[in-house]
């Protein structure tokens, strides 16, 4: 029989004061998932750079809109989704980092996405009932290869 | 205006708290201070906007023959540092004393 896994469903304002209770609330699901103090800081960072970038893009830094944060332990994978009803943004567009034009270019965005996939498995966003999705995935076993 | 500007951020740097950062960092421009250390001591963590906030001064930093320079990373901020690949953009140093030491003494400051 399998034991049910953890859980936990949020909503929190477009605020950016909300972000440091995101990170707290993502370290403290990741550590009871399994995942090592440092690996779960990291979680809860890519976490934190996800609800910067709807604050940021989806609500062009309204801070009175909702986000959803749908936190789950699935057992092989840990799983957080966060949802905004704000415009569609296309990450796509959002331009990736080269740290060699930093400097030169000044250029300050594409950090956190850049920030994102290099902490997780993976990261995919969708549009589902007028909502964006953005889907943060980190395997267990790849964390323990860590 | 020779000597190191000394910067103490606390706690945590993301989109919330890094205008003070930002602000402290540009502070020491507008005064023509341009060799800094970031003392990481009290940091526990930094985001992606406290990066873009360093990242976005230092161009005018070095252009003005200075640096930012850090010093006390904790393992959580240096872990960033080395994902995103800033230890090979920014110099590192285990302690205070050490990164401003390397600035050389104010006398020989010429380069």
């Amino acid at each position: 029989m399998r034991s049910p896994k953890a859980s936990l469903t949020i909503s929190i304002p477009s605020e950016t004061s909300f972000l440091a209770l995101v990170r707290e609330v993502t370290k403290k699901m990741a550590a009871s998932a399994g995942f090592a103090d440092g690996t779960a800081d990291r979680l809860a960072l890519a976490v934190d750079e996800a609800t910067t970038n709807v604050i940021e893009h989806a609500y062009h830094g309204s801070a009175d809109r909702e986000i959803e944060l749908r936190i789950e332990d699935r057992g092989p994978e840990f799983r957080v989704e966060v949802v905004d009803s704000g415009a569609t943004v296309d990450p796509r567009a959002v331009p990736r980092v080269d740290l060699g034009q930093y400097v030169s270019e000044r250029r300050t965005g594409g950090l956190g996405i850049h920030l994102m996939e290099k902490i997780m498995d993976s990261v995919t966003f969708r549009r589902a009932a007028r909502r964006n999705v953005c889907c943060l995935v980190k395997r267990k076993d790849s964390a323990a290869a860590r | 205006m020779e000597g190191v500007t000394l910067l103490y951020p606390k706690g945590f740097i993301n989109a919330h708290t890094v205008r003070v950062f930002e602000g402290e960092i540009q502070k020491a421009l507008a005064q023509g201070q341009f060799k800094i250390v970031v003392n990481c001591a009290g940091l526990a963590y930094i985001a992606s906007a406290g990066l873009g906030a360093i990242m976005g001064a230092i161009e005018e930093i070095r252009g003005n023959g200075g640096d930012l320079r850090l010093a006390n990373l904790n393992d959580a901020v240096r872990n960033i540092f080395e994902i995103l690949g800033f230890h090979h953009l920014y110099r590192v140093y285990p302690s205070e004393v050490e990164a401003i030491t390397s600035f050389g003494p104010p006398a020989a400051a010429g380069s």
